[in-house]
């Protein structure tokens, strides 16, 4: 594990202290912590400014699984988000059902036993920053667009990335083409050729059989760039 | 007024037991509307009952037949194809001719309304919704009441025609002939040929093995529809209303415009070259498109200047039924895509013969 975590360059020996203090909190936000480090991280966090470091790397977490989130935190709203969890215990529900999606969309990372240890520190230990951390943003989006608590934000954070993905491909249908031996080919259509192909239906067949059934097949038939 | 009948298009891409099963679907609904009009003919298998001996005709004789058989009666009936996607689309046809007059109305039940007009060699679009109106002049070489051959192929060096019996198609019993190729370099054809008129109910393109790569057919026909020419005439003529787009085509040849096919592909002669523009975003200039044909099968040539906003560098092939299309840079400046109801394989031979000759 110690291996895994020093080749990805999170956590380097303690060069400048200030810049390894971070990377243990970036490695502590990616669950990749243990043991020590992750009081030593979870102490760091509790200090001004690992504070807004915390926030900061989470921010960009967002902003990089959608752009929606692209927006700062509402210090008055977190205050009131803090209090509320510290007074209703069944809170802490959404809060651990939260957490398992940040390991969604980041599958690549180890974390195995580690993660659920860390998750539950988290939860015990350091409920205000978890809030904000694990179920800030989608909670938010929750209580505002008076949806289902926890559900219907952690759907939202697992769409996004994908239809994004979905976007630039979809406008490229993909259409087979039969070669000369009979043999099925698949490639990418444009919509230009589509084009050409319907000038080509309606000026180019002057053939004998093209009448009366071919004029009246090529009327019928709507090019699919129509 | 309306005449009801049914005529569909099926593509290859559709599995081969599936298509049968549409084609099923939709005899029977043909069946069942056309149930008043054509007497009661009992099973399918009226074929076997009637049973003359399949009519010999030279393949010239078959293509004539055919083509008078739209002017023998006025017909409407309804057409419907059937894309690979399993998308469907339909129509609504009537047909009619007066002397040497011939119109036809075919009005789209799916996807965008529209209504097309056709007055011989005058084709007329509506888009109702857009109120705009498309006029277009098809080459006159291919209609009524000249027989559509073209100058200088011979049909029946690369066909040849072989009566495969009788078949009922839409409440008809039709002659079925099969067009067979005498080489690789283009498409098969069955036709289905009503008995009395002529006219083709039925047609498949088949490709290599016999491959059914698209076919079309009327499942249901009202050949003695009261359709009449004025009637259709006022119609095409009523454009109050709607704004009235005609493009602008150049005649010219491919001489002219400097190019040339090193050596001809079997049987294809030149047919007509024109300038015209196919989008919005093609120039002044237009696309210069030049057609070839064989008599059956046709090819179009569309030559542009490359341009690497639009085109790729890498070679497009595509198709859509029985038409096949291959798009690439032929020359450093040029983009060229070749279009037509033959195999990919002759596609690239007029690709390869394609040369500037200034």
């Amino acid at each position: 594990m110690n291996n895994a975590v020093r080749s990805d360059g999170l956590v380097g020996g303690a060069v400048v202290a200030e810049i390894s203090r971070r990377e243990q909190l970036s490695a502590l936000a990616d669950g990749q912590l243990h043991g020590d480090e992750v009081a030593d991280a979870l102490a760091y966090a509790a200090q001004a400014e690992g504070h807004a470091t915390w926030q900061l790397y989470h921010l960009v977490g967002d902003v990089l699984r959608s752009s929606d989130l692209a927006q700062p935190a509402n210090p008055t709203f977190m205050a009131r988000l803090r209090n509320e969890l510290a007074k209703e215990g069944p809170v802490v529900r959404p809060a651990a059902a939260a957490v398992p999606r940040v390991d969604v969309v980041a599958p690549a990372m180890a974390e195995a036993a580690n993660a659920s240890v860390f998750r539950w520190k988290m939860v015990a230990g350091f409920a205000s920053l978890a809030a904000v951390a694990a179920i800030g943003w989608t909670s938010l989006a929750t209580l505002q667009g008076n949806g289902a608590p926890g559900a219907t934000g952690g759907a939202q954070l697992a769409i996004s990335p994908e239809s994004g993905a979905n976007g630039p491909s979809s406008g490229a249908p993909v259409v087979a083409v039969a070669d000369a031996d009979g043999g099925a080919q698949v490639m990418i259509r444009d919509p230009r050729l589509d084009e050409l192909l319907a000038a080509h239906k309606q000026f180019g067949s002057t053939s004998a059989l093209q009448m009366p059934a071919g004029f009246l097949r090529n009327a019928t038939f709507e090019t699919p760039s129509r | 007024m309306s005449y009801p009948g049914v005529l569909c298009v099926w593509l290859k891409a559709l599995p081969q037991h599936f298509k049968h099963g549409v084609i099923a679907a939709l005899c029977v609904t043909g069946l069942s509307v056309s149930a008043g009009a054509s007497s009661a003919e009992g099973g399918v298998s009226s074929a076997a009952e009637a049973a003359p001996a399949p009519v010999e005709r030279s393949i010239l004789q078959w293509i004539e037949r055919m083509h008078s058989a739209p002017c023998a009666r006025p017909y409407a009936g309804t057409f419907v194809v059937l894309a690979a996607s399993g998308a469907m689309a339909s129509s609504r046809i009537w047909h009619a001719c007066e002397g040497a007059q011939q119109m036809e109305r075919v009005e789209a039940l799916s996807g965008t309304p529209r209504t097309i007009f056709r007055r011989n060699d005058e084709v007329r679009t509506f888009w109702p919704q857009s109120r705009v109106v498309r006029s277009d002049r098809r080459d006159a070489s291919g209609l009524f009441p000249r027989v559509p051959l073209v100058e200088g192929t011979s049909i029946s060096q690369f066909y040849a025609a072989r009566p495969v019996g009788q078949e009922r198609v839409a409440g008809f019993v039709a002659d079925v002939v099969w067009f067979k190729p005498v080489d690789s370099l283009r498409f098969g054809y069955k036709l289905w040929s009503e008995r009395e008129t002529g006219l083709v109910v039925k047609l498949q393109t088949l490709g290599a093995n016999g491959r059914v790569l698209e076919q079309a057919a009327f499942s249901e026909l009202d050949l003695n529809a009261p359709v009449r020419v004025e009637q259709l005439s006022r119609l095409m003529d009523a454009t109050a209303g709607y704004k009235v787009v005609a493009p602008v085509v150049v005649k010219t040849t491919a001489t002219a415009e400097g190019w040339v096919l090193r050596q001809p592909v079997a049987g294809f002669v030149p047919v007509s070259c024109h300038r015209r523009a196919v989008s919005a975003d093609d120039g002044a200039q237009g696309v210069l498109q030049c057609l070839y044909s064989d008599g059956l099968a046709s090819v179009s040539l569309f030559i542009e200047t490359f341009d690497p906003q639009r085109h790729p560098s890498q070679p497009q092939v595509s198709g859509m039924g029985a038409t096949q299309l291959l798009a690439q840079r032929v020359l450093p400046d040029v983009w060229l895509t070749v279009v037509g109801e033959v195999p990919l394989q002759t596609l690239r031979l007029f690709a390869g013969q394609l040369e500037r000759t200034r």
